[in-house]
Formats: structure tokens, sequence, C-alpha cells
């Protein structure tokens, strides 16, 4: 692997991140963590400023993604993701609250690849977040090459 | 209603009595009628009779004068003939008296009359007999003179002014008779009429009051239709508003309760980071308060992992450190289970229901058969007794019953074998389902209670979170039916839910 990994931590409550980035550090990933606070900034970032996601071509990232985000719903960002030639490939992990079934369903449909609730039982939602950290360090994760 | 009844009455009475008025007049005209036509018919036989007695009163004269006649001929011829003629004529005289006094029995005048004139007749033809005979007696001469003598005396004059005199009272009685039928007939004439001029007069009226009556239900019927249409508009509007506002504390509590739980995510998650820095800083406490040089007991290195030595002071305030984080944890649990449960309940009340034949005894007793087990652990026993088919919410019905039937189980005595029964019968196009049990049963002040959400009643010794009746209650609504409870405090509970047979999908909340 030429370039590490990125993982690009798309998450509005900053307790939440800060606790999803510890727990994905106690499972022993290393890897750069890129926050995001709301929805435009990380279009801004993933697409660049022409709209067309060029410029991380040839990255390899992995996205988290949460749905509830103030400027927009997470829903929009997956589905813009998984749109867009040079991002398509990048696994997407839901990570949020909502356990409904249909909001699921729909997440799948469109193309996420791993969808989380957050337990509010930390134990459990540490766990999840310490086995998603060993899921990314064993997963292959594709360039965004096309 | 009430009042457009009371406006109407008048009009009926009003009917009533125009027929009933009319109807006594056709009697009257029709027995006025009778009387006048039987009354004519008497007087038109009168005038008959009348005329029977003139008739007989001019043949009786008829023959006296062929008698007379006859005499006199034989005086001047002395032909057989005439005495033959004669006598034919005098025997038709009597008879024809005892006819007269046969008709005029009724008239007093007329028999006066009658038996002056009577006598005189027969003397008379007495006489004329006499001069026949002195004729026959070659006496002409005699005879001759007698019978000028007589014609001198006039006795012809005299019954002829009686029969006239008889006449002229017959015709006397004619005309009265005829004046009287006259008199009846145009009597009956005007009555009839009078009668047939009422009766149209009263038709008219009754055809005025039927249209009058008439037109005013046409106006009640269109201010009825118009009231009906106010009302379903506003009944629609009403729904709709209902229906907006539902739908509006649907999407408030799901938002509220989604979004209450981010926080609870980081108050939970920094919470438990907390215990673990209280781990590591009486770690810490541990190691600096011990003496230097003292190592650590390296035998149980794992366990001071986990519990640190401490001194009694530190020792007191680390127990005190993690009551505290405990309490904190426990709250937010609960508060998280309540925010589920909520969220549930929304969910709930968003899914569509689909109206489906459903045969209940069976559905039911696979519900029975997933709590077997839990039911063998409390030592009960689930009947299921016959139950009506309903057309209903099929996933809404297991929720009904698998949550009352969980709530027996739940809630039974410890010292009495389980028995928990269900019950059905139809009534009036409802169903009524009855789940009984022997349990540790309701304070009838609590039945109200138990039925809201987040309220529970009774000693509380079983999980749960106070939602399942609150569910029930909601889901039975929306199914359009309604629930009750009966129960004492140890004696069992019996609820009662009832559910239309045929439901269509329409309910009071919400119109498919």
């Amino acid at each position: 692997m030429s370039k590490p990994v990125v993982i690009i931590m798309i998450e509005d409550d900053e307790g939440h991140a800060r606790l999803i980035e510890r727990n994905i550090r106690r499972s022993g990933v290393n890897n750069e963590i890129k926050p995001f606070r709301n929805g435009t900034d990380a279009l801004n970032y993933l697409f660049g400023a022409n709209g067309d996601g060029l410029p991380h071509k040839g990255e390899t990232l992995l996205i988290l993604l949460d749905l509830n985000l103030p400027d927009m719903t997470g829903i929009d960002i997956l589905r813009q993701v998984k749109e867009n030639k040079f991002l398509k490939c990048a696994p997407v992990v839901v990570l949020t609250t909502t356990d409904d079934s249909q909001e699921i369903k729909r997440c799948y449909e469109l193309g996420c690849n791993v969808y989380i609730t957050k337990p509010v039982n930390y134990e459990s939602f540490a766990n999840a977040i310490r086995q998603l950290g060993l899921f990314f360090s064993i997963i292959q994760v594709p360039r965004t090459t096309s | 209603m009430a009042s457009s009844r009371g406006r109407s009455s008048p009009h009926a009475f009003g009917q009533i009595i125009l027929l009933a008025a009319g109807l006594v007049i056709l009697t009257l005209i029709s027995a006025t009628s009778v009387y006048l036509v039987n009354k004519t018919r008497e007087a038109s036989r009168s005038t008959v009779h009348s005329m029977e007695v003139e008739n007989e009163i001019s043949l009786t004269q008829l023959q006296m004068r062929r008698a007379e006649s006859a005499q006199r001929g034989f005086l001047l011829t002395q032909r057989p003939e005439f005495r033959h003629a004669f006598e034919e004529a005098a025997s038709e005289i009597p008879p024809s008296f005892e006819r007269l006094k046969a008709l005029t029995i009724d008239n007093p005048y007329q028999q006066q009359r009658l038996d002056q004139i009577v006598p005189q007749t027969n003397q008379r033809i007495a006489h004329l007999r006499h001069n026949i005979e002195l004729v026959q007696a070659n006496r002409l001469a005699e005879a001759t003179e007698m019978a000028q003598q007589e014609a001198s005396r006039d006795a012809m004059g005299q019954i002829r002014s009686l029969a006239n005199e008889m006449r002229a009272e017959e015709d006397r009685l004619f005309a009265a008779r005829m004046k009287s039928a006259d008199a009846s007939q145009s009597l009956s004439a005007a009555v009839t009429s009078v009668g047939s001029g009422l009766i149209v007069v009263f038709a008219g009226l009754s055809i005025f009051l039927v249209r009058r009556s008439s037109r005013a239900r046409d106006v009640a019927e269109s201010q009825l239709r118009d009231n009906y249409l106010n009302l379903e508009s506003t009944v629609e509007s009403r729904t709709a508003d209902l229906r907006e506002a539902n739908d509006e504390i649907q999407r408030f509590a799901y938002i509220v309760s989604h979004d209450l739980r981010s926080p609870l995510v980081n108050i939970m998650g920094f919470t438990s980071e907390l215990d673990e820095l209280r781990g590591d800083i009486f770690k810490r406490i541990a190691t600096l308060s011990r003496p230097e040089g003292a190592p650590p007991p390296a035998a149980d290195e794992t366990a001071a992992e986990v519990e640190p030595v401490l001194e009694e002071p530190d020792k007191q305030l680390s127990q005190d450190f993690s009551e505290a984080l405990g309490f904190i944890k426990s709250s937010i649990a609960k508060m998280d289970r309540l925010i589920s449960a909520i969220l549930n309940l929304t969910r709930e009340g968003r899914r569509e229901f689909h109206p489906d034949r459903i045969a209940t005894r069976d559905l039911i007793e696979n519900i029975a058969s997933t709590m077997a087990h839990q039911a063998a652990e409390a030592g009960a026993q689930i009947r299921v007794e016959p139950l009506p088919d309903i057309v209903s919410d099929r996933l809404a019905l297991e929720q009904i019953f698998s949550n009352l039937i969980d709530n027996a189980l739940k809630y039974l005595k410890s010292d009495v074998p389980g028995d928990i029964a269900i019950r059905g019968r139809r009534k009036l196009g409802f169903a009524i389902f009855e789940i009984t049990d022997n349990g540790r049963g309701i304070d009838p002040k609590d039945h109200q209670r138990i039925f809201d959400l987040f309220r529970r009643a009774g000693t509380q010794d079983r999980p749960g979170q106070g939602i399942g009746l609150a569910h029930v209650r909601a889901l039975v609504r929306r199914l359009g039916g309604t629930m009750s409870v009966s129960s004492e405090l140890g004696h069992g509970s019996t609820f009662t839910v009832t559910l239309p047979t045929a439901w269509t999908g329409i309910n009071r909340d919400k119109q498919s």
C-alpha cells in the first residue's frame, strides 16, 4: 500500500467524535482521522472545488458517516459519494442513533457498506467502535481510482 | 327535530278535522237524500191516489149518465137494448162506490160526501128503474110525467154538485201533495248542492294544507341537507386538523426522542471515561501513598489492576466516586429505555394498518405457544376458548394479545398456580374478548393509571417501563375499539377488549 487509509469522520457531535476517535485508537488503529462537523465542509473536502472528487484520485478513503447533521442529512452525502466515479469504491460506515428499519434499508439500498447504531450503553458502544477499528485494520480498502 | 314535529302537528290536526267534516257532510247529504226521496215517492203515490179517486168519481158519473140516457131512450123507443144498457150501467155503479169508499177511507170529508151521494144515486137509479117498469107496464104517459117531475127536481144536479165537491177536494189534495213533493225535491236539490259545495271547499282547503305542509317539508329537507353538508365539511376539516396535529405530535415525539439520544450517548460515554479515569487516579494515589521502597504485592497484580489497595480515607473517596457514577449510569440507562419506548410508540403510530380476515383463536394459540416456556416457569396454564373471527390488523392484534397475556403471566400470585383464560363473544357488530387471570389484581384506584404512559401500579418487583398497556390501548383505539379492566386487589383481573368484527381501516384518528 503506497498510501495509508484515511478515515473521514463526519459527525456533528463533538463528544461523539471524541468517543469514536478514542475507541478507534484504543483498538490500535493509528490511521489518520479527518473529522468534519457538518455536511458542507465534508462535501467540500471530498469533492474538491470542482465538485468532481478528482483531488482524491488514487487515495484510499474510509468514510464514517452520521445521518443527523445540522445542515443536511447523511443520506444525501451517502448518495453523492456513491454516485461519484472516484469515491464510489470508498467504504461507507453509517454510524448513527437511528435504528429505524426503513432508514437502515434505505442506507443499504444507496450503497452503504456497514450500518451501526450508536448504543447508549457505553460498553457496547465502545465495543462496537473497537470492533470497527479491528475491522478497519484488516479490511482491504480499494483506492479511489476507477 | 322535535320543533319541526311540533310545527307539523297543527297541520295534521286540521287535515283530520277537514276529513271528518267532509265525511259528516257526505253522510248528512245521503241521509237527507234518502229521506227526501222517500218523501217524494210517498207524495207521488198520493197524487196517483188522488187521480184514481177522481177517475172513479168520473166513472161513476159516466155510468149515471149512461143509465139516465138509456132510460130516456127506452122511454122514447121501448126498445129492449136500452133496457139492457140501463141495467148494465146501473150494475156498474155500486162497485164503483165500493171502490171509492175504499180509496177515500182515510178522508172523512170525502166519506161524508159519499154517504150523501150514495143514497141519492141509489134513489135516482130506483126512480129510473121504476120509470122503465112503468113503460113495460104500458103506462108510458105516467112514466114520462115522472121523468119530467124528476128532471124538475134536479136530482141529477145535486149528485153532480156533490161529485164536483169531491173532485174539488181531491184537486185540492192533489195540488197540496204536488206542492209538498216539489218542496221536498227542491230541498233535496238544495241540500245536495250545498253539501257538494262544502265538500269542494273542504277539498280545496285540504289541498292547500297538504301543499303548504309539503312545501314546509321541502324547506326543512333542504335545510337538513345543508346542515348535513356543513356538518360533513366541519367534521372533515376537524379530522384534517386532528390528523395534522397527530402527525405533528408523532414527528415531534420522534425528533425529540431521537435528538435526546445523541447527548445521552455523550453523557454515558464520558461517564464511562470518568470511570476509567477514576480507576487510573486511585491507582496512582495508591502508588504514591505507598511508602517508598515497599514494592507492590506482586502476587495479585491483576487484582490490583481492578481494585488498588488504598488507605481508609482514600477508599471512602473511591467508593463515593463509584456510587455517584453508578447512579448516573443507571439513570441514563433508564432514560434510554424510556426514549426507546417513545420511539417505538411513535413508530407504531406511524405504521399503516391493513384489515385482514383473522382466525383469532389460531392467532392467540400461537401467542400462547410462544409463551409456553414463560408460562411453565411461572407454573401457569393458558386456556384459549373458542373465539369469534374478525377482520382487523394482524400485527396489531398480535401485539395487543401478547402484551395482555404477558402481563397476566408477569403479575401472577406466587402461592397459587396461575390460570389465564381467553374468552370471546360477538355482540352487535363487535367482538368482545376477555383475558382473565387469577393473579395479584389491581386496586380500583389504579384502573385508570395503568393505561397511562410510564405509569405502573402495585408492587414494583417486575421489570418494565409502564408502556405495554398504554400501547395496547392506543392500538385498540386505532382499530376502532375500546378496552377496559375490572379487577380487585388480590382477586385477579379481567381485561376486556372490544373490537369491531369488520374493521375497514377507518378509525377515529385517521381516515385511510
